[in-house]
């Protein structure tokens, strides 16, 4: 028998991307992983490298194709306005060359540009903020009825989806849609919320799982808000 | 399909899919979901679970794909690797895995046995991967194969293989040892 010693040949790390990627762990150690994975550069590469080991084993599973309605689902839960990724002030690398007091000046000028809104009156921003953090900015158009969304410092979650929510003054939270993680999001705001839109409402981010809250409310924790004020 | 064409449409389809073009995300569901799905269905065992996982995956897809990688890992690897992640967390939150029949260590079971996928990686990597799986101990093959392809934990796998925690946890380390040692020479 060749005996490999104990555990030795394997650094903590490796050991622990390796069991993740094997999918041996639960609980708050899986957790644990998949955080390390998200932010971790270093360890989501392991990680990657321990899929790249093993991933030829799932040839042995014969394909089998699912009913169509899986793809429609999918296409139903998509974003219905496409997220723009071009242009140099969408980078979040010059997002984050500013400092926090100037970032949201800045950041709701180019939203607002990027709307192309023009007039002031019909703009208002929100700074959405939680645990003493400004998470995501946002700037809403009223005449075009969209609202744009870019993260400050949203630190991606690795079961769940940040989900926009429109919370009108002393109303019930209304969904906006799912947001993408990183870069600049423009959701159109359905017509029936579109009054809602208004000084003094409320956008709250909550998380939810992948594809959004299945009931129409938020069902995760909401890690921030921030009230809509005229620019 | 011939394997590098096929692998150069859902790396170009990625692409396009990370900068929010949903017409690419379609193409690489068409390309890829009959494998994905299949790894959902493997794991949960249970179809309309499968389902949701799947749909899942392809939205996790939509969110990540502006940063996946094709120097890191073939876009097949990557996409696996998520639906197996989909899945499996499906399977932690239900808190029951269907599958925990006893693992017999000496005995291999009939099913499976490999089948040719040049859709999924190079026929060299599996042969490969499969004669490091060999030279592993019967028991150990088994503990890796139970985690692979039944979602498993290390408790899970104890329990099917009838020995302690520890013994199980020692048996997949080692095994994972000498398989990356194996894969490397």
């Amino acid at each position: 028998m060749t005996d490999l010693g104990d555990h030795d040949s394997f650094s903590a790390d490796e050991l622990q991307a390796a069991e993740y990627a094997l999918g041996v762990l639960a609980g708050a150690e899986r957790e644990a992983a998949a955080r390390r994975v998200a932010r971790e550069r270093a360890f989501a590469a392991l990680v990657a490298e321990w899929e790249g080991r093993l991933a030829p084993w799932a040839a042995e599973i014969p394909e089998l194709a699912p009913p169509p309605q899986v793809w429609e689902r999918i296409a139903a839960a998509l974003p219905s306005v496409r997220r723009q990724r071009t242009g140099f002030w969408q980078s979040l690398v010059f997002w984050r060359s500013f400092g926090m007091v100037s970032a949201f000046a800045a950041a709701c000028l180019a939203v607002l540009l990027y709307l192309g809104a023009g007039t002031k009156q019909a703009a208002f921003v929100a700074s959405i903020e939680g645990d003493g953090q400004r998470i995501f900015v946002a700037a809403v158009d009223v005449k075009r009825r969209a609202v744009a969304v870019i993260p400050v410092a949203y630190r991606p979650d690795p079961t769940r989806v940040p989900e926009l929510w429109l919370i009108p003054f002393g109303g019930k939270p209304l969904p906006l849609g799912v947001l993408p993680a990183d870069g600049l999001a423009q959701i159109a705001i359905p017509p029936a919320f579109a009054d809602q839109a208004s000084r003094d409402a409320v956008l709250a981010v909550s998380l939810e799982p992948p594809g959004g809250s299945p009931t129409g409310q938020p069902t995760g924790p909401v890690i921030g808000s921030g009230k809509l004020t005229n620019l | 399909m011939d394997l590098n064409r096929n692998r150069k449409l859902i790396t170009a389809a990625l692409a396009a899919a990370g900068r929010g073009d949903r017409d690419a995300l379609q193409t690489v569901y068409r390309l890829t979901t009959a494998k994905l799905f299949a790894v959902c269905m493997r794991i949960l065992g249970e179809r309309g679970e499968a389902e949701d996982a799947l749909q899942e995956v392809y939205m996790t897809v939509w969110r990540k794909a502006a940063a996946f990688d094709p120097a890191l890992s073939s876009p097949m690897t990557w996409l696996i690797a998520i639906a197996r992640n989909r899945a499996i967390d499906h399977l932690r939150t239900r808190g029951q895995n269907r599958h925990m029949e006893p693992i017999e260590a000496a005995v291999e079971l009939a099913d499976d046995k490999p089948i040719a996928d040049a859709a999924l990686q190079g026929a060299q990597e599996q042969a490969q991967l499969q004669r490091c799986l060999d030279a592993l101990a019967a028991h150990e093959r088994a503990a890796l194969r139970g985690a692979f392809f039944d979602g498993n934990t290390y408790e899970e796998l104890a329990q099917r293989m009838k020995v302690p925690l520890g013994t199980m946890k020692s048996w997949i380390r080692r095994a994972m040892i000498k398989l990356k040692a194996c894969l490397e020479q």
